[in-house]
């Protein structure tokens, strides 16, 4: 040693500097790498809240009409059948145009398509619930068609609408004033099932769709998913076979989506069957698809469980079988929940496997049941953001924000759930 | 891999055993040199150097308390076993026996200046150098075969202690005849007495020592045994000292 | 150092009254051989000690005694143990029973996430030892009284048992496997992870219990050896050296091995 000048207190005095100055830079990564993170998802959330809130809100025409007994044919005695034939649809028409006096056929055209072809629906079920509104005048909020709608919430006032001529703005702006055209709760987003037009579509049939293809997939993956976890852990002999099976099961977890509705069409299908576009055959093929995960993480779930307490009840003369189901599962269940709750959110979400067996369909109707044609959210909005209209844009965005709503209730489920479990412990 | 039985994995605790080791045979060397500076004093008549013995009775004293506490430290702190529990062990009894030595050594310095008074000492002379000799050798035959683990020295010590007694046995008779024949020398001849009763209490320490030494190397506690005992345990085998 | 050549067993390996006999036990994983023709009597009420260096095979031994090496695939035991004169690894005898008949407490303590109550309940329970509420009642309370520790936890039995301290917590174990009646307690290294009060009162605790029980107990403690124990075996590399009264071991040991390991010069 020349320079031995330097006391090892000195070196590292020195040494700390730099030691110092690296620890700062890797913190500022780390704040630089949290940070772009929020940003992308603020502007995630922001774009599509911007664009989703308004589907949450719907224009309609607030006027009193005349439900005219004999214009429509009905009296108080009429039954459903006959409700259901009678014309409310001039009824509308004949309302607006004594409202508005519209000059010659062009312009009652231009009139009539202001008004949503729901509006008659909305008189109808009005009648067939009370028979008694017959020949009275009520007060109805009408729906607007959705470019009205659209005029309403977005462009009133300072843009341009491709949709609607000066006639038809001279006439809503009038109505504007007056008071007649507002918006409300869009209860029909709700209540409805798909629709081709945008002011009366709704997510109910996609989500009663989504919730029975999750039903059936959590009664047949979670079971599964546990009793595998437990066979491969505790009781599997440790040989080429089951190490070759668990490689599979992690390889499983990693394959893409869409084949598992490739396979699905394959099999279950074509080879076994079942109807297509069925909350069944997507929880068949969504099964397949988070088994993996539950498998997984329920496996690292009874890992995660200490050796001694399994030693313990062995010690005492307790079976195999009385270990796990008194000591091993009990303990590992959160985890074991927690990880089948994440692998129904990704199910929750996905859309590949079920545009191949059908799902992708254009239904109207609610499903009452896991064998009924159906859709699932995202399959509703990947749908949606397919259509021409100005109007389902904002409903995809809607209809996004209430997947979200879900994946976050079923995520905090998860992390309450664990909470809640991990406390005994 | 070959092992190194003979070092501890703790050095400290090597240190400490030879440690006191080393001092007992110190005080041994000293106790030794008390005795033999003793039987000198009685012989020659010299009072010098029966004063000297007595002054250095002090030094025995601090030695055996200062080995004593060694001993204490190393079972406090390490807990000996085994080999290391009887080294221990038996360096606090031979330390507690050199003391005692060093003790009848300073009692016939005493005597002797009492003897040396009285200008006559001729009585028994024979008898106090010769068994004061063998008891200065039995001392340091104890020593050398605690140093050196050697059972076969010891049992020799053991052997010559028998010899002393019968010395003793037989000074005795001589003393009570002397007595019997001319009770004026009965004061002289207690004094002699005691002289002689010291040498042979100090054979009887040396034996307790090998004694030790037979503790130390076989495990066997064989204070209080016969002579045939002790000879039958020295043959009886050894823990196994090498390992196949 | 190596496996010592046609070895055999210095001292006392074999008693007049042995409640637990094994004759030339060998022990593999796999391939390796971890324990070699182990043979050793374990009398009924005695404590016996068993110590040697990490890795000597103690451990492996002592859970060879109530096949807790069963739940490891890899592991062969060969030889023969037997239990009250009944060979344990024939291929009739079923472990469960076995296992309430030898019990086992480790050296961590590991009580049920459960309740203390529900700890020592369990047993019995899996077992079918009591018939009613009241009777399984009475056995935790025996139980925990046999543990010395029913006075700390009589007014707490429905907390949890991991809310205990350490040596409670061992103390807990102890009792929970003295609730179902066995006649032979397998302790491994039971105080390795207490204080030396706690250790004090499990030492104090084996010393009752050998009046029902018989006990072996792995130590790395050779004091606690000394002080627990009737009877030491010294195992070295998976071979048992030298077997003992305790009090021989450890102040004339017979094998140059055997000393060298409790004076510490090795291990």
């Amino acid at each position: 040693m020349t320079k031995s000048s330097m006391t090892t207190r000195e070196k590292v005095e020195k040494s700390m500097k730099r030691r110092r100055a690296a620890e700062q830079r890797f913190r500022m990564y780390g704040v630089a790498s949290v940070l772009f993170g929020l940003l992308c998802l603020v502007v995630l959330f922001g774009d599509i809240l911007s664009k989703g809130t308004s589907a949450f809100s719907q224009t309609v025409i607030e006027t009193s009409i005349t439900l005219d007994a004999d214009y429509l044919g009905l009296d108080k005695n009429a039954d459903d059948q006959q409700v259901r034939l009678a014309n409310f649809e001039g009824l509308i028409k004949q309302h607006f145009k004594d409202m508005v006096q519209p000059d010659g056929r062009k312009e009652r055209r231009q009139l009539y398509s202001l008004v949503s072809a729901g509006a008659s629906w909305q008189l109808q079920n009005m009648v067939l619930n009370d028979r008694s509104l017959l020949g009275q005048t009520i007060e109805v909020a009408l729906i607007a068609d959705d470019d009205v709608d659209q005029w309403f919430k977005h462009d009133r006032g300072h843009a341009h609408n491709a949709m609607l001529n000066e006639t038809q703005i001279g006439w809503l702006e009038q109505w504007a004033e007056q008071g007649i055209l507002k918006t409300r709760f869009n209860t029909l987003f709700f209540v409805n099932g798909d629709s081709r037009e945008p002011e009366l579509a709704g997510i109910r049939g996609a989500i009663t769709g989504t919730f029975l293809t999750l039903l059936v997939t959590f009664l047949l993956s979670f079971p599964i998913g546990v009793a595998a976890a437990i066979y491969l852990e505790e009781f599997a002999p440790k040989n080429k076979i089951t190490e070759f099976v668990e490689i599979n099961i992690n390889n499983l977890a990693a394959v893409p989506s869409i084949t598992f509705g490739l396979l699905g069409l394959a099999i279950f299908i074509n080879i076994f069957g079942v109807a297509r576009s069925t909350p069944l055959v997507g929880g068949l093929v969504l099964t397949l698809m988070t088994l993996p995960t539950i498998i997984i993480s329920g496996r690292a779930a009874i890992k995660a469980v200490p050796p001694s307490i399994r030693e313990a009840a062995l010690g005492l003369g307790a079976s195999r079988v009385q270990v796990v189901f008194h000591h091993v599962l009990p303990l590992a269940l959160p985890g074991m929940l927690t990880g089948t709750i994440i692998g129904m959110a990704q199910a929750l979400g996905e859309t590949a496997p079920l545009l191949m067996i059908g799902m992708v369909a254009f239904v109207v109707d609610v499903p009452a049941f896991i064998s009924d044609p159906s859709t699932v959210l995202p399959v509703q909005i990947f749908l949606w953001s397919d259509s021409p209209e100005r109007a389902f844009t904002e409903r995809t965005s809607g209809a996004i924000i209430v997947l979200l709503g879900f994946l976050v209730i079923m995520n905090t489920a998860a992390v309450m759930l664990r909470r809640r479990l991990e406390r005994r412990w | 891999m070959e092992m190194n039985f003979n070092q501890h994995i703790s050095g400290q605790f090597n240190a400490d055993l030879e440690a006191i080791r080393n001092h007992m045979m110190g005080m041994g060397g000293l106790v030794e040199r008390q005795v033999s500076n003793a039987i000198e004093a009685i012989c020659s008549g010299d009072s010098r150097i029966a004063d000297d013995v007595i002054r250095r009775e002090d030094e025995v004293d601090k030695m055996e308390v200062n080995i004593d506490h060694e001993c204490t430290q190393i079972l406090v702190r390490r807990q000996p076993a085994a080999s290391d529990l009887r080294m221990v062990l038996a360096v606090s009894r031979v330390v507690r026996d050199l003391e005692r030595i060093g003790d009848e050594a300073s009692k016939i310095a005493i005597h002797t200046m009492e003897v040396s008074d009285n200008s006559s000492n001729q009585l028994c002379q024979q008898a106090m150098r010769y068994m004061g000799a063998e008891v200065v050798k039995m001392i340091s035959g104890a020593l050398d075969a605690f140093a050196r683990h050697d059972v076969e020295g010891a049992v020799d010590v053991v052997r010559n202690d028998k010899l002393v007694d019968q010395q003793y046995a037989s000074a005795l008779r001589e003393l009570i005849t002397y007595m019997m024949e001319d009770p004026r020398s009965i004061g002289q001849a207690i004094n002699i007495l005691w002289i002689l009763r010291a040498i042979e209490r100090i054979g009887d320490h040396a034996r307790n020592i090998s004694e030790q030494v037979i503790y130390l190397v076989k495990g066997t506690d064989v204070r209080h045994s016969s002579l045939t005992e002790i000879e039958e345990q020295a043959q009886a085998a050894a823990p196994e000292k090498d390992n196949g | 150092m190596s496996i010592i050549e046609n070895h055999t067993t210095n001292g006392q390996p074999f008693c007049k009254d042995p409640k637990l006999t094994a004759r030339g036990v060998g022990v593999f994983y796999g391939e390796k051989q971890a324990i070699f023709d182990v043979s050793l009597d374990i009398g009924a009420n005695e404590v016996i000690a068993l110590i040697g260096p990490s890795g000597c095979g103690k451990s492996t031994f002592l859970r060879c005694l109530n096949r807790m090496n069963d739940t490891i695939d890899i592991c062969r035991v060969t030889g023969a143990i037997e239990l009250d004169g009944e060979d344990i690894y024939d291929p009739k005898v079923d472990v469960v029973p076995l296992r309430a008949r030898v019990g086992m407490v480790f050296q961590k303590p590991n009580p049920f996430p459960k309740s203390i109550y529900d700890n020592i309940a369990y047993g019995p329970r899996i077992h079918g030892l009591a018939q009613s509420r009241v009777e399984l009642d009475e056995i935790v309370e025996k139980s925990l009284q046999r543990a010395g520790l029913w006075n700390e936890v009589k007014d707490r039995l429905h907390a949890p048992g991991t809310g205990l301290s350490g040596g409670q917590q061992q103390r807990l174990c102890i009792a929970r496997t003295i609730a179902v009646d066995p006649e032979v307690i397998l302790m491994d290294e039971p105080c390795s992870a207490l204080d030396p009060i706690a250790t004090a009162k499990i030492e104090e605790l084996i010393d009752e219990l050998r009046e029902n029980y018989t006990i072996a107990i792995v130590t790395h403690s050779m004091q606690q050896a000394a002080r627990v124990s009737q009877r030491t075996a010294y195992f070295h590399l998976g071979q048992l050296i030298e077997v003992n009264p305790t009090d021989q071991v450890f102040t004339t040991p017979e094998h140059a091995l055997t000393e060298a390991y409790i004076t510490g010069r090795f291990g």
